[in-house]
């Protein structure tokens, strides 16, 4: 009719800004950055005794995913164990070098290998990495597993 | 010049608020399709140091410094678990050699051999050693380690100090 037909309605959009907002700042904090580090495609198996641990970012950590074929998958990339484990070695000992150590090849190094492996995977394929590991100085492991809440 | 003062303050300032909109809708985009919920996991810490070597001691000769010690195992403070497998199963727990051990059956029966061993107060094992065979499932193998780190030393530690080794036969 009258009045109004000419004008541009021009909504409020700060409400729906500040809204948009809280959701990126609620995404921002709970997104974690290393679980791209985890093959979630490996299945754990259940062991009662697992628990979260959390080193509060003082520990370092090397993160092996095991298949069940025996092949490293880091970050969506099959890896063949030995030179890889090698270079984290490397990494690893530079690290603790930097930080005041006077640490050699072959020395006991204070990374912690956290080796994720499928249910299916062999004994043999486990050993073979974690004498990889050894051979290169690594001794502090942790074998991932779920906790039995998870797997319910 | 007055007149032109008044006008001004009576301007409107209007943030085009649709831009940021757009970018911060994008923002949400990416959070939301990256976004990947952490798997409740746990894990069980281990220090697995190179198996040191088992001396070969013959079975009623004095091992060790006691001299009543004729268990060639207790002289050299080593406990060997044999645990060879099946089909990638459990086939038997072993205290000791696959051709000689004592057969405990199953994690339970290691729990209860280890309970059996504590009660009596005295642990004399400074080094563990699992002897796997090659084919058994990682699944398997967390059953058995599970029961061994749940297990407190008398002095008040876990027994987390365990080495691994393949059988000899490939089990």
């Amino acid at each position: 009719m009258s009045g109004g037909g000419g004008d541009g309605a021009e909504p409020d959009l700060t409400p729906m800004l500040d809204m948009v907002f809280q959701l990126i700042t609620f995404f921002m904090l709970v997104t974690n950055m290393k679980a791209a580090a985890l093959d979630l495609n490996l299945k754990l198996p259940v062991v009662g005794s697992a628990r979260p641990v959390d080193t509060k970012g003082v520990e370092e950590l090397l993160i092996l995913n095991v298949t069940s074929d025996g092949k490293i998958n880091q970050y969506g990339i099959v890896k063949d164990p030995g030179p890889y484990i090698a270079s984290e070695a490397q990494v690893s000992r530079m690290t603790a070098n930097k930080a005041g150590g006077k640490l050699e090849a072959g020395d006991e190094l204070p990374t912690r290998v956290v080796i994720r492996c499928d249910r299916a995977t062999t004994f043999a394929s486990l050993f073979e990495v974690i004498k990889l590991c050894q051979d290169q100085g690594f001794v502090q492991f942790a074998l991932r597993a779920m906790d039995r809440e998870a797997d319910k | 010049m007055s007149r032109r003062k008044h006008k001004k303050k009576q301007e409107k300032v209007e943030l085009n608020l649709a831009a940021m909109l757009d970018m911060a809708f994008q923002l949400l985009t990416f959070f939301i399709f990256s976004f990947k919920p952490d798997p409740r996991e746990g894990q069980l810490n281990l220090r697995l140091p190179k198996p040191e070597p088992v001396a070969m001691a013959k079975d009623g000769q004095q091992a060790g410094s006691d001299t009543n010690n004729s268990n060639p195992v207790a002289g050299i403070e080593t406990l060997v678990i044999s645990i060879p497998s099946n089909g990638g199963n459990i086939d038997g727990i072993l205290i000791g050699s696959v051709a000689d051990g004592n057969n405990v059956g199953g994690p339970n029966g290691l729990d209860g051999w280890f309970k059996g061993q504590m009660d009596g107060g005295d642990f004399p094992f400074k080094q563990v050693i699992l002897q796997v065979g090659s084919k058994l499932r990682y699944s398997e193998l967390m059953r058995v380690v599970d029961t061994c780190i749940r297990q407190t030393l008398p002095d008040g530690s876990k027994l987390t100090k365990l080495s691994f080794v393949e059988l000899p036969e490939g089990g």
